[in-house]
């Protein structure tokens, strides 16, 4: 199968949107479907480049508007975005992010063209303001053209259905995943005395959080063996360090600052308690890795978040400063009693010696298998969370690859692909009447879009559009 | 041959790694139990609707007795004098009405001296006020003060705990207005006349109008622009009087009768709302 990723956020930029397509497209690629990526360019990342494992990403020449997208003409980069589908020979064109301008020009441009289109929406939207208004208009005309959407939680596929009116059974649940065999455990790298490190990794702006951590800090000035470390950068940063220096905690509360992405993990393994403040949040993967690392996690109970980890690897908070300090001592008195700050790396079942640093390649992942996962849970919702001491780090790290891992998320993205291949593609009619039922609006871009298809494919038919070569993969 | 019956399927649990049996795109009854609609909202009177629309109408008609006051000075149907006094008593018994039973003489010592300020700069300052927008055409000045008096309009404190609300931008927007009318005016008392009655209209009235007001009140507001802008223009009094009756009349009818149509949609996914640390509350919370 050839599928096209299309999103405004793909590397060099790094978040979550980024890591998503990038992993998701390498596991497509080694599962034998030709994938490639479409994005606009940064700086002097132009032209076509290829990137690990003979993924090929189309940075196109397109200016970026505001908050890393292009401006949503919906009709200006047709030309470019019919021609790239073309060469590819693409069946399938996968958007990602609502935010994404030209994820919904391709998906557009690609139903135009009689492709199948995907959507994924990573995140959640209220529907009050203004801003929010627009895009769930915007998501629900393109949304309306699209043969299936992706949500990363039930939240999150919730949330789309009301705000975009689709139909529910066109939108699947397929969560993030995390590369455990990255995000390894390395409680050697802890305190060895009575120290508790709490890590927090975030950007510091508003919806992080940022100003209950500020809430929550103060309440351990008199807990000398509480320390703080504070990953990420942002207009909040500030705040955190004025909140330092009156509290005078300067020694407690270490502020590292921005840090990419590959290296957060030398940083997670120092801590045994991670806090997530996020006031909202359609998945989080911030919290995966840390369990994956086998930190204990703390984090308010909104959005996705109550979905994505089992009892034993999260505490969950109202998001408010006494709710959260709470879960934070519950997590430091299950530390007390458990005793794996100095535990054996080598007497953890058939992981690598201390020696490896924990990051060497699995070679064998294992399998998701519905009774092994099955179990898990089975064993971990009957415990009483609170007075149960925490899990080997190793443990955790195990159960985080059984639950979440690139190869499970690529198949169940595969079924999606097939169900939608096996559906017949719209009519001009069909989308017609779509952009007219969610947003009429819409219908003139749409119909000088599909002129310009017209006159393109006058211009320049099918027939006469050199495909791509492509590039043989290396056996890995 | 006994067919063997399949294990039932464990129940679908609402969590991400669960459900392994249930295909990608099941969607359990449990769809959209949480979702909550029109919470904490209030449902308006029509009564209610209508004392709120006259904070609206009374900021209007205190725009147009302003205007009304700049069309007497103009066409010099009255002497300054005729309206700088009454308007000084009127002042007076507002003031008296507004401290009320926290007068004291340290007090109107205080406001005494702010008042002799303001009025001595602006005696000394009017005759280059006067003259500051002269050389501007008639047309622009007009044009000019329909757009400032506007801005004043909009940003207006209407007691809307809103962002657009800004009383700087709004006293500041009717001050130029006074300015900009000012240079049309035939001397530089005129001027200044205008300029106390901008101060008067557009600073003093406010105030005293958050303190102490009633919907009740429109009406002899209503009236007296009515009465007055009947002999300036006739036009402009049906415009004046069609503007006040929409705003207070119909649009709260139609704001009663569209509520019925509110959908605000509340779920989990709403963004938790916290207060925001800033530098006056950071110490309070610590």
């Amino acid at each position: 199968m050839r599928i096209c990723m299309a999103s405004d956020f793909f590397y060099p930029s790094i978040g979550g949107v980024e890591e998503h397509v990038y992993n998701l497209s390498q596991m497509l690629l080694r599962l034998g479907h030709k994938v490639v990526v479409l994005t606009h360019s940064y700086g002097d990342c132009n032209g076509i480049r290829y990137v690990t494992g003979g993924l090929k990403v189309y940075y196109l020449p397109i200016k970026v508007c505001y908050n890393q997208c292009i401006l949503p003409t919906a009709v200006c980069n047709v030309p470019m975005l019919r021609a790239v589908l073309l060469r590819e020979r693409v069946d399938v064109v996968h958007g990602h992010s609502a935010f994404s301008a030209l994820a919904h020009e391709a998906l557009m441009v690609g139903s135009l063209l009689g492709l199948k289109t995907v959507f994924t929406d990573h995140s959640l939207f209220g529907f009050a303001d203004l801003s929010a208004a627009l895009t769930n208009n915007l998501l629900e005309v393109n949304l309306g053209m699209v043969n299936h959407a992706i949500c990363v939680s039930h939240i999150g596929k919730e949330n789309t259905v009301l705000r975009a009116k689709v139909a529910k059974h066109r939108v699947s649940v397929i969560p993030n995943a995390v590369d455990t065999a990255l995000f390894t455990p390395d409680p050697y790298k802890r305190p060895g005395n009575d120290r508790i490190n709490i890590v927090v990794a975030s950007r510091l702006v508003y919806r992080k959080g940022i100003d209950l951590l500020a809430g929550v800090i103060p309440r351990f000035k008199n807990n000398p063996n509480v320390h703080f470390i504070i990953v990420g950068d942002g207009p909040k940063r500030d705040l955190l360090e004025e909140i330092r220096e009156k509290t005078n905690m300067q020694d407690r509360v270490e502020m590292v600052g921005a840090v990419e992405h590959a290296k957060v993990r030398d940083i997670l393994v120092r801590g045994h308690i991670f806090v997530n403040t996020s006031l909202t949040e359609a998945y989080c993967m911030a919290i995966v890795e840390a369990a994956s690392c086998g930190l204990q996690v703390v984090s308010t109970s909104v959005g996705g978040i109550p979905e994505v980890l089992p009892q034993s690897l999260i505490l969950l908070a109202e998001p408010d400063i006494d709710s959260i300090y709470s879960g934070i001592l519950v997590a430091i008195e299950r530390h007390r009693k458990s005793g794996f700050k100095t535990v054996n790396p080598n007497a953890a079942n058939g992981h690598l010696a201390s020696g490896d640093n924990g990051r060497g390649k699995r070679r064998h992942r294992r399998k998701v298998e519905s009774d092994e996962s099955q179990s898990i849970e089975d064993s971990l919702e009957a415990q009483n969370i609170h007075l149960k001491p925490i899990l080997c780090p190793y443990r955790c790290n195990e159960m985080v690859e059984t639950l979440y891992n690139w190869e499970d998320v690529a198949l169940r993205t595969v079924k999606v692909y097939n169900r939608v291949i096996q559906e017949r593609s719209f009519t001009t009619s069909e989308l017609v009447v779509a952009v007219w039922q969610h947003g009429s609006w819409f219908l003139v871009f749409f119909v000088v879009a599909h002129f310009l298809m017209g006159l393109l494919e006058f211009w320049r038919p099918r027939s006469r559009v050199e495909p791509a070569r492509d590039m043989q993969r290396l056996p890995s | 041959m006994v067919k063997k019956e399949k294990p039932k399927r464990a129940p679908w649990v609402k969590n991400l790694y669960s459900n392994r049996e249930y295909p990608d795109n099941y969607t359990d009854a449990s769809f959209l139990k949480d979702l909550r609609t029109n919470l904490h909202v209030r449902i308006y009177t029509y009564p209610e609707a209508l004392a709120g629309a006259t904070v609206l109408s009374n900021q209007i008609s205190c725009i147009t007795g302003f205007l009304i006051l700049y069309q007497l000075l103009l066409s010099d149907r009255v002497t300054p004098t005729t309206i700088l006094v009454p308007s000084c008593g009127v002042t007076g018994i507002g003031y008296l009405c507004y401290r009320g039973r926290s007068l004291s003489l340290a007090l109107l010592g205080e406001d005494s001296k702010t008042l002799l300020t303001v009025v001595f700069f602006g005696y000394l300052f009017s005759p280059m006020l006067h003259t500051l927008t002269q050389a501007i055409s008639t047309d622009t000045i007009y044009t000019m003060t329909f757009f400032v008096l506007l801005a004043n309009l909009v940003f207006s404190d209407y007691g809307l705990d809103v962002a657009m609300v800004s009383k700087a931008i709004s006293l500041n927007a009717a001050i130029f207005g006074a300015i900009c009318l000012a240079s049309r005016l035939l001397t530089s008392y005129h001027a200044f006349v205008l300029l106390v009655e901008a101060a008067v209209y557009f600073v003093l009235y406010p105030i005293m109008t958050e303190a102490s007001w009633s919907p009740v009140f429109m009406v002899p507001i209503f009236a007296v622009c009515c009465s007055a802008l009947y002999w300036i223009s006739q036009p402009v009094l049906y415009l004046y009087a069609s503007t006040i009756i929409f705003i207070n009349f119909i649009c709260p009818f139609i704001f009663v009768r569209l509520q019925q149509y509110k959908f605000n949609i509340h779920g989990p996914w709403d963004e938790a709302i916290v207060e925001e640390n800033t530098d006056e509350n950071l110490d309070e919370n610590l």
